[in-house]
């Protein structure tokens, strides 16, 4: 991880080396070029010296021959002389061209040795010449110079020493070109350091764009995408250097920020499933889902808490095996003991593992076992400071809940609390709901709902039986279609009046508003006919006990006030007692009636000859008929049938009293009897007066009197038949009737032969 | 005097007979109403006692017959009631009957009032 800083490091010692090596070339270089710039200006110097000397020496070869010439000439002594010091100049200067040209020695000396050999010759040549003229005078000097030896070498010489001269300036040329050359080099050497250190700048620029520059624009941008927030991009710079564990650490850092965006994303997630789930089987199914993933545990239980504050078990996910519910609500009161109730409402979440070592009793032990879970987390379940529940979480295995998942699942159980509330809520509306729903459609008054504008949006069974209309049909329609109602009369879908009670009231919302209407439409035609009967009842029942009151008060009134024979005193007496016994008769009547309807009237079955009781009943019958035969049809061995004696007497006397008493012409009454498989059939036939089928439609119903006149002069309270019918039902049997008008009727009615059916409907 | 007793009881027809007995009154039954129009329009007696609940014909119809019909109007006639409603009562009145008697009634009430009406000249014959 240190390897940017020892690449730094080694890159800027190289970088400094090459520096250094630089400036030492370039040193060394100005070093070299300043020696070489001496020894040049010695050697110019020398070369110039020796070239003076040389030209020198050039004028004194000139001198010697000019002198030689004039003394050849005129043989002047003076001219000798000046040739003689020219001479002695001569030879000083070679020794000092000799001593100048040392440093050259290999290349000048042999020169300068050949200009000295061809000065000696030509010294010669000129010292024949310079005799010859001491001697013979100019004659004979000139016949020497005319061989012209001394020209000749004086010649060369001069050719000679031009060309030491020459060689000279070569060699100073020579010398000059060398110096160019050593300045050339340490240029060279200086420019080549100088482009290795700029290849080294731009190798080191390079570098570190690579190493540190691409890299720190990868992080920063890395950075940027994550303080915008963007966590899907990895940050990665493929370099191995601190940035490289800047970047790792980012890339962590993104990674546990992107874990928890995604916690945050899955929780927000949760809470809007959790919010859909309507019912608290769904919720706890949802949270469930939700939280698996989060924290691994695979079970659920959820508690609410009751009115009460009792909690209670409400839905389970997750358990194989659904029947453990009975299991906890069997150990309720234990849980109750064992759960950190204080602290779960305080909002705190509780993780418990190990159960089967904390479970204390056996019945918790069990459940524990039951249940197949180790560990447990109580996640407390408020909305709006108020505790509503517990969701407990639980793992099959050892599960501790770190502190992440402990907050999580904090959080969640806000989330789920809200759902938890919104679903109670839900359920108990729409537990209001049904119960208002099945109200109003059971209750036996019709009911018709309105919106505002007075339209039908509902109707009950009731109403729909009442009014023929269906709730599909009369669902959008103006309540005055559905429901017209004149006076107290509602006219039904089908033309027919029906007479009605109708309340209304509107339905408002909580701002007072009204949103609808109700109105209660009561059938009250029960009422009316019920009405009818009771005012039929009393005028009948005030005429049935004011003729028999009539008698007794106008007979007794006469027997008081008035004389009379004792004859007419007897029957006066006899029309009082026969008024008192018809009094009674419709007294009993009446109590009968009343007793059969209020269920009082109780029989005393028993085994009966049935023979005998219709013997019995028809004596007095007999001793008083005078227009009418009273036969009896009996087979020769009756079983024995189950009834109350009496019960059985008064049916059989109702019948046979009704057959004299709507035969007024006289005739036969003939009761029959006979026997059936489990049954005895008694039957009573008259001649009489008959009905029609219309007149039998209500015969044995209370009150009812045929409407004809000659049953009206028969008289009656129209309860005979109604107490015969049910008489004869009490003992397990039933009535019928045949009739012919004018021909006459049967009325039949059997009787059970077992006692099992005899009494059952009586109590 | 004659006078008809319209009743479907005969008990209370032989009270009625019973209780006028013996002062000379030719008195006529009837047990319905068509019969008691038939005896009043051929008798025309000077009393009709009507009971209203009657069979074929109810009395007040009976009354309001005789007194619609100029030859039987000037018959006085008593309802018979067994309906003490005032209902009752003002029916009776209405269909035009001079007075009337509910059940149970006194005999000696009714002799009374038999008598006074017998003693009414205009009443007479």
């Amino acid at each position: 991880m240190r390897r940017l800083r020892v690449q730094l490091t080694v890159l800027l010692a190289l970088l400094g080396l090459l520096v250094v090596a630089w400036g030492a070339t370039i040193f060394l270089g100005a070093r070299d070029a300043a020696r070489t710039n001496a020894s040049l200006l010695t050697t110019v110097d020398r070369f110039d010296a020796l070239r003076r000397r040389s030209a020198e020496l050039g004028r004194s070869f000139v001198s010697i021959e000019s002198s030689r010439r004039a003394y050849l000439l005129t043989g002047d002594p003076g001219s000798y002389e000046a040739q003689l010091q020219a001479e002695r100049r001569a030879k000083q200067l070679f020794g000092e061209v000799r001593k100048r040209a040392a440093p050259w020695r290999p290349i000048l000396a042999p020169v300068v040795d050949q200009v000295a050999g061809d000065y000696r010759s030509w010294l010669l040549a000129g010292r024949l010449e310079l005799r010859a003229r001491q001697r013979g005078g100019s004659a004979a000097a000139a016949r020497v110079a005319a061989g012209g030896r001394a020209d000749r070498s004086f010649q060369r010489l001069r050719g000679r020493q031009t060309a030491f001269e020459e060689q000279l300036a070569t060699l100073q040329a020579t010398t000059g070109r060398s110096q160019g050359r050593t300045y050339r080099a340490a240029q060279t050497l200086a420019l080549r350091t100088a482009v290795m250190v700029l290849a080294a700048v731009v190798l080191i620029t390079f570098y570190l764009r690579r190493a540190v520059g691409a890299p720190a624009d990868a992080l920063r941008s890395a950075s940027g995408r994550l303080a915008r927030g963007d966590l899907d991009t990895p940050v990665e710079l493929g370099v191995e250097n601190e940035l490289g564990a800047v970047a790792s650490d980012l890339e962590t850092m993104r990674r546990r920020l992107s874990g928890r965006m995604e916690a945050l994303e899955r929780l927000r997630h949760l809470s809007a499933q959790v919010v859909g789930a309507t019912s608290l089987q769904r919720l706890t199914e949802v949270a469930l889902g939700g939280l698996q993933p989060e924290v691994g545990a695979t079970r659920a239980i959820l508690g609410v808490v009751r009115r009460g504050g009792e909690l209670r078990l409400r839905a389970l996910a997750g358990f194989p095996d659904a029947g453990v519910a009975d299991d906890i609500v069997k150990a309720d009161p234990e849980i109750r003991e064992v759960l950190p109730m204080t602290a779960l409402r305080t909002g705190q979440v509780i993780g418990m593992t190990d159960l089967d070592q904390v479970a204390r009793s056996e019945t918790l032990l069990g459940l524990v076992a039951r249940m197949g879970i180790r560990s447990l987390a109580l996640v407390p379940l408020s909305s709006r400071g108020s505790f509503l529940g517990l969701l407990a979480l639980c793992w099959t295995d050892r599960h501790l809940l770190d502190r992440e998942q402990e907050a999580l699942l904090g959080l969640a159980g806000n989330q789920i609390a809200g759902a938890l509330e919104a679903a109670l809520r839900l359920e108990e509306a729409e537990r209001a709901a049904g119960e208002a729903r099945a109200v109003f459609y059971a209750i036996a008054d019709g009911v018709l709902l309105t919106d505002p504008y007075g339209r039908v949006t509902a109707i009950n069974r009731a109403l729909e039986s009442l009014t023929g209309w269906t709730e599909a049909d009369a669902s959008g329609r103006p309540y005055a279609d559905v429901l017209p109602v004149t006076g107290e009369q509602l006219l039904t879908r089908y033309g027919r009046k029906v007479p009605v009670v109708v309340s209304s009231a509107p339905i408002l919302d909580p701002g007072g508003r009204v949103v609808g209407g109700v109105d209660v439409i009561r059938d009250v035609s029960r009422e009316r006919e019920i009405d009818e009967v009771k005012s039929a009842l009393i005028s009948t029942v005030s005429h049935e006990l004011r003729t028999p009151l009539t008698l007794i008060h106008g007979f007794a009134e006469l027997l008081v006030l008035r004389d009379m024979p004792i004859e007419r005193r007897r029957s006066a007496a006899e029309e009082i007692l026969e008024a008192s016994r018809r009094l009674a008769r419709l007294i009993d009547d009446l109590l009968s009636v009343s007793r059969m309807e209020s269920g009082r009237l109780v029989l005393d079955p028993r085994p009966l000859d049935l023979a005998a009781v219709v013997e019995r009943m028809l004596s007095p019958f007999r001793a008083m008929a005078t227009t009418h035969t009273l036969r009896a049809k009996l087979p020769g061995a009756l079983p024995v049938v189950w009834g109350d004696p009496d019960k059985v007497e008064q049916i059989l006397t109702n019948l046979v009293g009704n057959a004299i008493k709507y035969s007024p012409e006289g005739g036969e009454v003939l009761v029959t009897v006979e026997h059936n498989e489990d049954s005895v059939q008694v039957s009573v036939r008259d001649q009489g007066i008959g009905m029609s089928p219309r007149d039998m439609g209500q015969l044995f119903e209370k009150f009812y009197r045929v409407d004809r006149d000659e049953v009206r002069r028969a008289g009656g309270t129209g309860l005979g038949l109604y107490i015969t019918k049910r008489l004869v039902e009490m003992h397990g049997g039933h009535i019928w009737a045949e009739s012919w008008p004018g021909v006459g009727s049967v009325f039949a009615f059997t009787l059970p032969t077992s006692a099992e059916l005899a009494g059952s409907r009586g109590r | 005097m004659k006078l008809l007793i319209a009743d479907d009881e005969q008990a209370v027809r032989a009270l009625v007979h019973v209780t006028l007995e013996g002062d000379d009154y030719e008195i006529l039954e009837a047990a319905d109403g068509l019969e008691a129009l038939e005896v009043a329009r051929d008798e025309n007696p000077s009393l009709v006692l009507l009971d209203i609940m009657m069979p074929r014909l109810d009395g007040l119809e009976v009354c309001r017959q005789l007194k619609s019909d100029p030859d039987t109007r000037d018959i006085v006639v008593v309802m018979l009631t067994a309906q003490a409603q005032d209902r009752d009562r003002d029916q009776g009145l209405a269909a035009g009957a001079d007075d009337y008697f509910t059940k149970p009634f006194s005999p000696l009430a009714l002799l009374n009032m038999v008598e006074r009406v017998r003693q009414t000249p205009s009443q007479a014959g």
